[in-house]
């Protein structure tokens, strides 16, 4: 089999196969529905090309173990889903503060506590603001295809290790668990030299620590300083979105990760309908795509957001918007997403109400 | 062109197997395709099904509202998922468990006896792959030629000597519903 052929795999063998050809030098994780299936996946090829792999004793060691793993340098991840991530986020919140290249993948599962297996989106805030202490962030890149699940996986591997930032993969249930035609490819990015800061034994130089605590007040302020001026230049350079007939449209339907494909059906058909509807979706949920989205609120489009949980990005779309048009939201919190006939007379409900005059 | 197929019978008959055999004839087929399988707690004998959602564009959503095709094997699955065919859609019925009824009379209804070819070929675990043959005989867009390059696929180097019994199988399932 060529690299250039297409496969017919799973979500999450494709997230664990990706990491392989990336570089993931080691594999720490627990299991959980539903992403089991990339431990499972990497317990036996891990071992095969002689890298490292632990099934860890609980969630909160094996980001722990990515840690100190990442540390010297390699390329490590783990990999959960919502309830289980939960239990990461102080590892989270270290990682950020020492400039540690962790991934993460979050195959997202209903909550909120112990939830339930079937798939919902309810771990924006989680991964975009972070459940861990003080003032730091994470980049976030959400999939939307399994072709997307290898892509942003290779990615995460290089953001991570350009910026020396930790990042999440965010994924759901119904992408981990679903098959399709995929082409893994080369990982396409170039190799990021850490010999500047891994801990990688200090004979010949002088010895290095990374810790995240500073007694001195004016240190800590430039380090937080410094670890936003850092995510402001990820913005700059990293923020990625994609947009679908947004030119001639009054509304734009928005969306995140495998909801994607249901706004684009519902564009699709609403546009059948002679209604002007675009849709925009960004890939970095962090960085988010602020600008662009204000840009088009400022040229008269409104913005209907669909998700699977009680309105978590309509937050950030309605701050991008900042009053420059309307906003508004189709959501429901888990299970079964929300489907494209839903979708449509969602849609044009709010068209009804908002422009009864002009329709 | 956007078309999506339920597959469902009950945990063992092989439905999220047989699924993954006609989401792999599909790609072979050059077309975009999409399988999502139920993935509950129902691994052994509760009831099972999947989605196979097959499109010469970008395929959209899963979970959809109804479906184009239902390919049933048991009574459990034919009594719920009769309600989700689309209009002038068509359920395929393993009529060996599943007895002939219409309860509906805007959709169309193939029943054909998998399980009894399944045995009479020596097992009852074909049945799934009888079904698909059924299945390939009733959906014009579904190649006998890519299914017998999937089942190889699917079964790889590890199965190879299952692979008589299953091609016999597939054929014999596509020449069912003429002799029914």
């Amino acid at each position: 089999m060529s690299k250039n052929d297409k496969v017919l795999i799973k979500g999450n063998y494709a997230i664990a196969q990706a990491a392989v050809n990336a570089g993931c030098e080691c594999y720490f994780g627990y299991p959980i529905t539903p992403q089991t299936e990339i431990g499972e996946y990497l317990s036996g090829k891990m071992q095969e090309l002689k890298r490292g792999y632990v099934c860890a004793e609980s969630e909160l060691a094996a980001i722990n173990m990515v840690i100190g793993a990442v540390s010297t340098g390699a390329k490590a991840m783990t990999s959960s889903s919502s309830c289980a991530v939960a239990l990461m986020q102080e590892a989270l919140s270290y990682a950020a503060s020492d400039e540690l290249p962790v991934v993460l993948v979050n195959v997202m599962r209903a909550g909120p506590g112990l939830g339930y297996i079937y798939p919902a989106q309810g771990d924006y805030n989680q991964s975009v603001y972070g459940g861990g202490n003080g003032d730091y962030k994470i980049v976030v890149l959400a999939p939307s295809t399994v072709q997307e699940c290898i892509d942003l996986t290779y990615r995460a591997f290089y953001l991570a290790h350009k910026y020396r930032n930790p990042v999440i993969l965010l994924a759901d249930g119904l992408l981990g668990q679903m098959m399709e035609p995929a082409c893994f490819g080369e990982y396409p990015y170039p190799e990021i030299d850490n010999s500047s800061w891994e801990l990688s034994g200090a004979k010949n130089r002088n010895s290095r620590a990374i810790y995240s605590c500073a007694k001195d007040e004016q240190k800590q302020i430039e380090h937080i300083n410094h670890l936003f001026e850092k995510f402001e230049l990820i913005s700059k350079n990293e923020t990625s979105w994609e947009e679908f007939e947004t030119e001639d449209a009054d509304i734009i339907l928005t969306a995140f990760g495998s909801m994607t494909r249901n706004i684009k059906a519902a564009m699709k058909v609403l546009r059948e309908k002679g209604l002007r509807v675009g849709c925009l979706r960004p890939i970095t949920l962090s960085p988010f795509p602020h600008q662009r989205i204000n840009q088009l609120a400022k040229s008269g489009k409104d913005f209907v957001v669909v998700e699977m949980n009680m309105g978590q990005m309509f937050k950030d779309v309605r701050y991008a918007v900042n009053g420059e048009s309307k906003t508004e939201l189709i959501n429901r919190p888990v299970g079964e997403w929300l489907k494209v006939e839903e979708i449509v007379s969602a849609v044009e409900k709010i068209m009804e109400k908002n422009y009864a005059a002009s329709v | 062109m956007e078309k999506n197929f339920i597959l469902a019978g009950f945990g063992g008959q092989g439905i999220l197997l047989a699924g993954t055999i006609l989401a792999n004839a599909f790609m072979l087929d050059d077309k975009n395709v999409t399988w999502y399988p139920c993935y509950g707690a129902e691994m052994r004998g509760g009831t099972v099904n999947c989605e196979v959602v097959v499109s010469d564009t970008e395929v959209s959503s899963v979970h959809k509202k109804d479906c184009d095709y239902a390919l049933v094997l048991n009574q459990q699955s034919f009594d719920r998922f009769v309600e989700h065919v689309k209009i002038g859609g068509t359920i395929v019925a393993n009529s060996t468990l599943v007895s002939e009824t219409k309860p509906r009379n805007d959709i169309n209804y193939v029943f054909a006896p998998m399980g009894k070819l399944a045995n009479d070929l020596g097992t009852s675990k074909v049945t799934n792959v009888v079904s698909l043959g059924v299945l390939s005989s009733v959906v014009d867009t579904i190649s006998i030629s890519a299914l017998k390059l999937a089942i190889e696929k699917v079964l790889g180097e590890k199965k190879k000597d299952l692979l008589p019994l299953n091609i016999k199988a597939l054929l014999s399932g596509a020449e069912l519903i003429a002799k029914v």
